[in-house]
């Protein structure tokens, strides 16, 4: 058995060091720093990335200087655009982060309770399903462009499209359970003389969070998703706002696009991507110790 | 010694609605007398549970009444003691916190709620597993804390629906031991179904046994042997005797 | 039973359509309808436009082939992406499950395109293959890939071994058990995770034609009644987006339903 885990590990490690390498030789090869950046090349764009630049100071005639020759690492249009906004990968991976997190954190009870408001009677579960379903067959991120129209570019505006993205990956679970996994909870509590708030918090979401727990990664995932997407759609910062080239989406296209920015940037999120489902993984098993 | 009425079924019938209606009981009259321990028998899918569960207040007759204490029974609560068939321990709260549960639901403060608990379970005898997860607990362990936690709420009324159907032969002995000891310290009404013809007798005052669907009164035996019962009880006359006289009573009637 | 649930679905429903109703005639004069976008303001927007207005947009847009040909262009993206990525995914992830040394060669690449949100890659596909069909396209066609890859690979994996004890003790060679045993009990994964990629290729599809606004798409749609701003256009293309997500939700429910009708049931 440990042979093989350790052979795994190795045919592990040699396929990724291959795709590693066998880019590096491609990339070298093909000369095409626009479309194909060599290695060395995406790993100075790390560098100037995260190195925090400074503003540049207004000379007399009113002119912006360009920060190129200031700092290190790579320079192209896109790198330039950032590093002179003051941009860096770890303010922007921060920023995205913190909305990833407030999405999951307003979004998961705000799913759950419409899970146990459907899955609590028949009746109305029959009266307000069906409008359920209506409603979550819209993508969050569509709705972003009507919620613009009463909130404007705010804050709020983008994150309310993370919330319920988060929120809908929590009603399922919680209906299923409150419907049927949880009757016989529900009547032995009710029998104990609970009712009410106690019996909501007591016995439906504990009996519930496996359910929905289990399906956290997912969630997780979605919430990176949204986050990602509204800030390629409509912020001046974050992951998102990284990839298409920084600044706000109207001045986007003066920006020509730097691949080495956009793959540097890519495996950033993979990687934050992974630390979290992994932080996931752990925080699901700490809450669910008490299943069988 | 005639006490009042506790438990009373007057005239009940139960339909179930659907699509093909049927009749779960049927003009059935049934009176538990406190303080007494009556034992339903019936064979399966004779309505008892759907008894049980409209005592409990989580059914309504269709027909007739149904009384606790006097007063028309009209929901479920603490003062009905009901102890499903399935398991419904609550997994994710200690053994501790199971039994303090329906205390903890009317507002007792932890120090009250913390003896509480710490009666029931030297009662029980689960000591050793006071700060335990539910999934750390035998299936017959597991019952043993369903019905101490209704025991906490000192209700009126004690239902248990088959509470050692799940449980092998001899888990089921030692069950029905520890639940007869349990009822000797603290006397309460209880009506306790099953299909188990010589767990009804080990363990009650009076039986009633109930037709087949649509389950009706069929016979009322008192069961008149001493308590505290033995594993001795099991073999000695007066139980064989009942045994007989169940076996009768359900064998003859409808064809 | 059911016709209680359909009546109960339908008295909702009409009633959602007259409360909106109410609302929109109600905050008529209410609502504010300045808005500003960016540096400047746009007059007289009804925020909550009439079912009235709606109808008379919904006759325009009908019409002048704004919206069929919206949809077709989107549609079709939508199954071209979910085709390819399907394909290769389930392939993928059925050998994944099956020989666990190509799991391992495959894994780090399955990983990071796993943590990669979809839309990241949007940019880095549209510096190699440009704006257009491919880039889009294609990007369906790799979260679809990824989704499916898992549960084709789970599915494999979660044949209970006494099944494949089995067969094998009936004579069955690995690849006789594989078709007919371990193909069949992997099917419900396959399809809920076919599911759930096709709700993630519409948002997907949706967010793509928005940063790449170029007629006919649906993403389009959006972003041009959102510039403008006309609200009853966005909505009905709003709802036009909602509709086909259930309607192809329904539709891979109804074909996992047929497919697996010999499966007990285990609920």
């Amino acid at each position: 058995m440990r042979r093989a885990i350790t052979q795994r590990s190795l045919l592990w490690l040699a396929s990724l060091v291959a795709l590693v390498g066998a880019y590096t030789v491609v990339a070298s090869l093909a000369q095409r720093p626009d479309v194909l950046p060599t290695t060395p090349e995406i790993l100075q764009t790390f560098a100037a990335l995260v190195v925090r630049g400074q503003p540049a100071p207004m000379d007399g005639m009113g002119d912006m200087h360009h920060m190129h020759h200031h700092h290190p690492g790579r320079s192209s249009d896109q790198v330039d655009t950032l590093v002179q906004q003051g941009v860096t990968l770890q303010d922007a991976l921060g920023v995205s982060t913190l909305r990833v997190l407030f999405g999951l954190v307003v979004g998961l009870p705000l799913g759950m309770a419409i899970g146990v408001l459907l899955g609590w009677s028949r009746r109305t579960d029959d009266y307000l399903h069906p409008i359920y379903v209506l409603v979550r067959s819209v993508p969050p991120l569509a709705l972003i462009t009507y919620i613009m129209l009463w909130l404007g570019h705010s804050e709020a505006h983008r994150l309310i499209p993370i919330v319920y993205a988060v929120a809908t990956t929590a009603v399922i679970p919680t209906y299923h359970s409150v419907r049927d996994v949880s009757a016989r909870y529900l009547v032995a509590a009710r029998s104990l003389g609970a009712r009410g708030s106690l019996l909501v918090t007591k016995v439906l979401l504990p009996a519930a969070s496996p359910a929905v727990l289990g399906g956290l990664r997912y969630a997780v995932a979605i919430a990176w998703m949204t986050a990602v997407g509204a800030e390629m759609l409509m912020a001046e910062n974050g992951m998102g706002n990284l990839l298409v080239g920084g600044g706000m989406w109207s001045s986007r296209t003066q920006t020509r696009s730097d691949p080495a920015v956009i793959i540097a940037g890519v495996i950033t999120l993979a990687a934050a991507g992974w630390a979290m489902d992994a932080g996931t993984r752990l925080l699901r098993a700490r809450l669910t110790r008490w299943v069988r | 010694m005639a006490s009042a009425p506790l438990l009373e079924a007057v005239e009940v019938g139960y339909t179930y609605p659907g699509e093909n209606p049927t009749q779960a009981l049927e003009g059935l009259n049934l009176v538990v007398r406190d303080g007494e321990f009556l034992a339903l028998l019936g064979p399966v899918g004779c309505g008892k549970t759907t008894l049980l569960r409209m005592f409990a207040g989580f059914l309504r007759p269709t027909r007739g009444t149904v009384r606790c204490a006097g007063s028309v029974v009209d929901g479920p609560g603490w003062q009905k003691g009901y102890v499903l068939q399935e398991e419904s321990i609550f997994p994710w709260m200690t053994v501790r916190e199971n039994l303090e549960f329906g205390l903890l639901a009317k507002g007792v403060d932890p120090e009250a709620r913390k003896a509480a608990s710490d009666e029931l379970i030297r009662l029980i005898g689960l000591s050793a597993f006071q700060a335990s997860w539910p999934k750390e607990l035998s299936a017959g362990m597991s019952k043993m804390v369903e019905v101490a936690r209704v025991l906490a709420t000192d209700p009126a009324v004690l239902l248990l629906d088959e509470p050692f159907g799940a449980l092998d032969a001899q888990t089921r002995a030692r069950m029905q031991d520890a639940l007869a000891r349990l009822w000797e310290q603290r006397r309460k009404t209880v009506m306790f179904v099953t299909h188990d013809a010589e767990e009804a007798i080990y363990l009650a005052d009076r039986i009633v046994v109930l037709s087949e669907r649509p389950g009706k009164v069929k016979a009322e035996l008192a069961v008149e042997i001493a308590r505290p019962r033995s594993v001795e009880t099991r073999f000695s006359a007066p139980f064989l005797a009942l045994k007989r006289q169940i076996w009768e009573a359900t064998r003859g009637g409808e064809p | 039973m059911v016709a209680v649930r359909v009546r109960r679905a339908v008295v909702a429903l009409v009633a959602l359509v007259l409360l909106y109703g109410i609302a929109a005639q109600a905050l008529h004069g209410r609502l504010p309808d300045r808005i500003w976008m960016g540096s400047h303001y746009v007059d007289n927007i009804q925020l909550l436009p009439t079912w009235g207005s709606l109808a008379e947009e919904g006759v325009f847009l009908a019409e002048s082939d704004i919206l069929a040909s919206s949809v077709l262009v989107s549609t079709r993206r939508v199954l071209a992406g979910l085709l390819l990525g399907s394909l290769v995914g389930i392939a993928i992830g059925l050998a994944t499950g099956r020989a666990r040394r190509f799991d391992a060669i495959a894994d780090p690449w399955v990983t990071f395109f796993r943590f990669t949100p979809a839309l990241a890659l949007l940019p880095l596909y549209v510096v190699w293959f440009g704006y257009g069909e491919l880039s889009k396209i294609l990007l369906i066609a790799s979260s679809v890939a990824v989704i499916t890859l898992l549960g084709a690979h789970h599915g494999v994996r979660a044949v209970p071994r006494v099944y494949l004890d089995a067969a094998a003790s009936l004579g069955a060679s690995p690849r006789l058990a594989f078709r007919r045993v371990v193909l069949p009990y992997a099917l419900p994964h396959i399809f809920a995770s076919i599911r759930v990629a096709t709700g993630l290729a519409w948002v997907t599809i949706v967010v793509a034609e928005l940063i790449d606004a170029k007629m006919p798409s649906l993403g389009y749609l959006l972003a041009l009644s959102g510039a403008y701003p006309r609200v009853p256009t966005m909505l009905i293309a709003l709802a036009t987006v909602g509709a086909l997500v259930l309607a192809f939700d329904l539709i891979v429910l109804f074909v996992h339903a047929r497919a697996t009708r010999w499966m007990r049931r285990t609920s």
